[in-house]
C-alpha cells in the first residue's frame, strides 16, 4: 500500500500538472473564439428582422458552417439559398422532419431537422427540435395505429391508440369493426403490453386485456337480437421499426367470450397492423 | 518473547500511520483532481425550440364521383383526415356518402325494384396509407413552380348499403398539389373492391370513385 502510493505520487502530479496547463491553454483557445451569437456575420446588420415575420416565432443562430435550404419540404427539392454561421434565422413551422425558415433578407425555404443540430438561441442557449421516434423508446410516448386482422374468418379492421409507460409496458385503447358471412361485431377492449427486450431489432410482446365485444347476426340469415358479452384478451405479437416513427407488428389474440348462453365463447384473432409514434 | 511482542507492535503502529497518511494524500488527489476536472463535466440543458407542427391535413371532397357495380354512378361527397408520418408516407381515415342507381337488371326487365330507396344510401370509412412515390413540382407558365405529390394509397375499410355491411379494400392513386405551404388541391381515383350477395350469389365487385378536394394542413 505505502510502496504503491510513493510510486503514484509523482505520477499523479505531473499528470495533475499536465491537465492544468492542458486546462489553462483550453480556456485561453476558447477566448480567442467568440461564441457564434456575437461573430461578425451575427452582429454584421443589427437587429435587423424581415418584413412579414409573423409573430411569435422563435429566433436562432445558425452555429454550424453553412445550413441548405430547399424548396420544399423533401429531399427532392432543389436547395435554392445556404444560410452560413452566425446568420440568425426564424423557425415557421415544422411539417414531419423539415422546418420552414426565414432568413434576415426575408427569404423563406424548408431545412433538415437533421441538419439543424447546432442552433442556439440569441442570448447563447442550445437550442433543439424534437422529433419523436425510435430514439425515445425508453420514453414515455403516445402512438397511433390501423391494424387489418382475421377474426375467425371474418374480416376486422381497426384502430389502436397506445403509450407507453416505461421502455417495458404499455396501455392500448383498442376499437374493430368485424364483418363476417354471419355476423358483423364490433370490439372495444382495454390491453396491458409488456415488452421484454424493447431494444431487438424484432421485438415480442405479450398482452392482457379485456372488452366488450358487441355482435349483430346477418338479418337475412337468422332472426336474432344483437348481444353484447364481456370479453378476455390474451395474445402475443411481435414488433419491428421501419423506420424512426414507423413500426409494424403482427399479433395472435385470444378472444374469450364470457357469454349469457351455456357456453363460453373463444375467437382466435390473427392481426398485421402497423403503428406511428406521434 | 518480548522483543517480538514489540516487533509486532511497531508493525501495528506503522502499518496505522501508513494508512492514515496515504488515505490523506489519496483524498487531497481527489480533491485535486474535482476541481480540475468539474468544470468539464457540467451538463448543458438543451432547451427545444418552440415551433408549430403542421402535420395533418384535413380534405374535403369538392367533388366526387363513385360508380358502383351494376348500380350506376352517382355523386359522391365526404372528406379525410391524414396524418403525415414523414416526407414519404401519411395515413388516412376517410368517410363518404353516395347513393345507389338502379341496376341494368332493373331498368331492363321493368319488374319491382330491388332495394328501396333507403337501401340504396351507401356510406362508407376506410383506413388507408399512402406512399408519396414521385414528389416533385409543377411548373404552370413563368411564374408558379408548385409542389405536388404522386401517391399510392391502399387500406381497409367497411361499406355499408342494402342494409348490409361489406368489408371492402381499397387501392388507388392520386395527386396532390401544393397552393400554398398549407393548402393542397388533391385529385384521388380509388377501386373499392367489395363482395355482395344482391343478386343471389356472391360477386366480387370493383367501384370506382373519383374526387377532387381541396385540402389544409394544420
Amino acid at each position: 500500500m505505502t510502496r504503491l502510493s510513493k510510486t503514484i505520487a509523482p505520477g499523479l502530479a505531473v499528470l495533475i500538472a499536465g491537465l492544468v496547463l492542458s486546462a489553462y491553454t483550453r480556456a485561453a483557445e476558447q477566448e480567442e473564439e467568440p461564441p457564434v451569437t456575437e461573430s461578425f456575420t451575427a452582429t454584421q446588420f443589427g437587429e435587423r428582422t424581415p418584413g412579414g415575420l409573423p409573430d411569435d416565432v422563435e429566433q436562432v443562430v445558425v452555429g454550424s458552417e453553412f445550413l441548405n435550404l430547399y424548396t420544399g419540404p423533401g429531399r427532392g427539392y432543389v436547395i435554392d439559398h445556404v444560410v452560413e454561421y452566425g446568420e440568425p434565422l426564424w423557425l415557421l413551422k415544422r411539417r414531419t422532419d423539415w422546418v420552414k425558415v426565414m432568413t434576415r433578407s426575408g427569404k423563406t425555404g424548408w431545412a433538415k431537422i437533421a441538419e439543424l443540430d447546432q442552433i442556439v438561441a440569441p442570448d447563447g442557449e442550445p437550442l433543439a427540435v424534437s422529433t419523436p421516434g425510435i430514439d425515445d423508446y425508453r420514453e414515455q410516448g403516445l402512438r397511433f395505429g390501423f391494424t387489418y386482422g382475421d377474426f375467425e374468418g371474418a374480416n376486422s379492421l381497426g384502430v389502436s391508440l397506445g403509450y407507453r409507460f416505461t421502455g417495458n409496458i404499455s396501455a392500448e385503447l383498442r376499437a374493430a369493426q368485424t364483418i363476417g358471412a354471419y355476423s358483423n361485431s364490433q370490439t372495444y377492449q382495454v390491453a396491458l403490453l409488456h415488452q421484454p427486450f424493447p431494444q431487438w431489432r424484432i421485438s415480442p410482446y405479450f398482452l392482457l386485456g379485456s372488452g366488450i365485444n358487441i355482435t349483430s347476426p346477418n338479418a337475412t340469415i337468422v332472426a336474432t337480437e344483437d348481444r353484447q358479452d364481456t370479453a378476455m384478451l390474451t395474445g402475443i405479437g411481435v414488433t419491428t421499426y421501419l423506420s424512426r416513427r414507423f413500426a409494424l407488428r403482427a399479433e395472435v389474440a385470444n378472444h374469450y367470450l364470457l357469454t349469457s348462453r351455456e357456453n363460453n365463447q373463444e375467437i382466435v384473432e390473427w392481426k398485421l397492423g402497423f403503428d406511428v409514434f406521434m | 518473547m518480548e522483543a517480538r511482542i514489540r516487533r509486532v507492535y511497531v508493525k501495528l503502529a506503522c502499518a496505522l500511520s501508513f494508512a492514515v497518511l496515504s488515505t490523506a494524500a489519496l483524498a487531497q488527489g481527489d480533491a485535486v483532481i474535482d476541481e480540475i476536472i468539474s468544470p468539464d463535466l457540467e451538463r448543458r440543458e438543451i432547451r427545444e425550440a418552440a415551433i408549430d407542427s403542421e402535420d395533418f391535413e384535413f380534405t374535403v371532397y369538392a367533388g366526387g364521383v363513385l360508380s358502383v357495380e351494376d348500380f350506376g354512378t352517382n355523386r359522391m361527397i365526404g372528406g379525410s383526415l391524414a396524418y403525415h408520418i414523414n416526407e414519404d408516407f401519411f395515413m388516412e381515415a376517410a368517410y363518404a356518402e353516395s347513393e345507389l342507381g338502379l341496376s341494368s337488371y332493373e331498368k331492363l326487365s321493368g319488374s319491382a325494384p330491388l332495394l328501396t330507396d333507403d337501401e340504396r344510401d351507401l356510406s362508407m370509412y376506410n383506413l388507408s396509407l399512402a406512399w408519396n412515390f414521385l414528389p416533385g413540382e409543377i411548373f404552370i407558365l413563368d411564374r408558379w413552380a408548385l409542389n405536388s405529390n404522386l401517391y399510392l394509397i391502399g387500406g381497409i375499410g367497411n361499406t355499408s348499403f342494402a342494409d348490409e355491411e361489406y368489408f371492402t379494400y381499397n387501392v388507388g392513386a392520386g395527386i396532390r398539389v401544393l397552393v400554398k405551404d398549407w393548402l393542397a388541391l388533391r385529385f384521388d381515383v380509388r377501386d373499392h373492391i367489395l363482395e355482395h350477395e344482391i343478386f343471389g350469389e356472391p360477386q366480387n365487385t370493383n367501384n370506382i370513385s373519383a374526387q377532387l378536394g381541396l385540402s389544409i394542413y394544420f
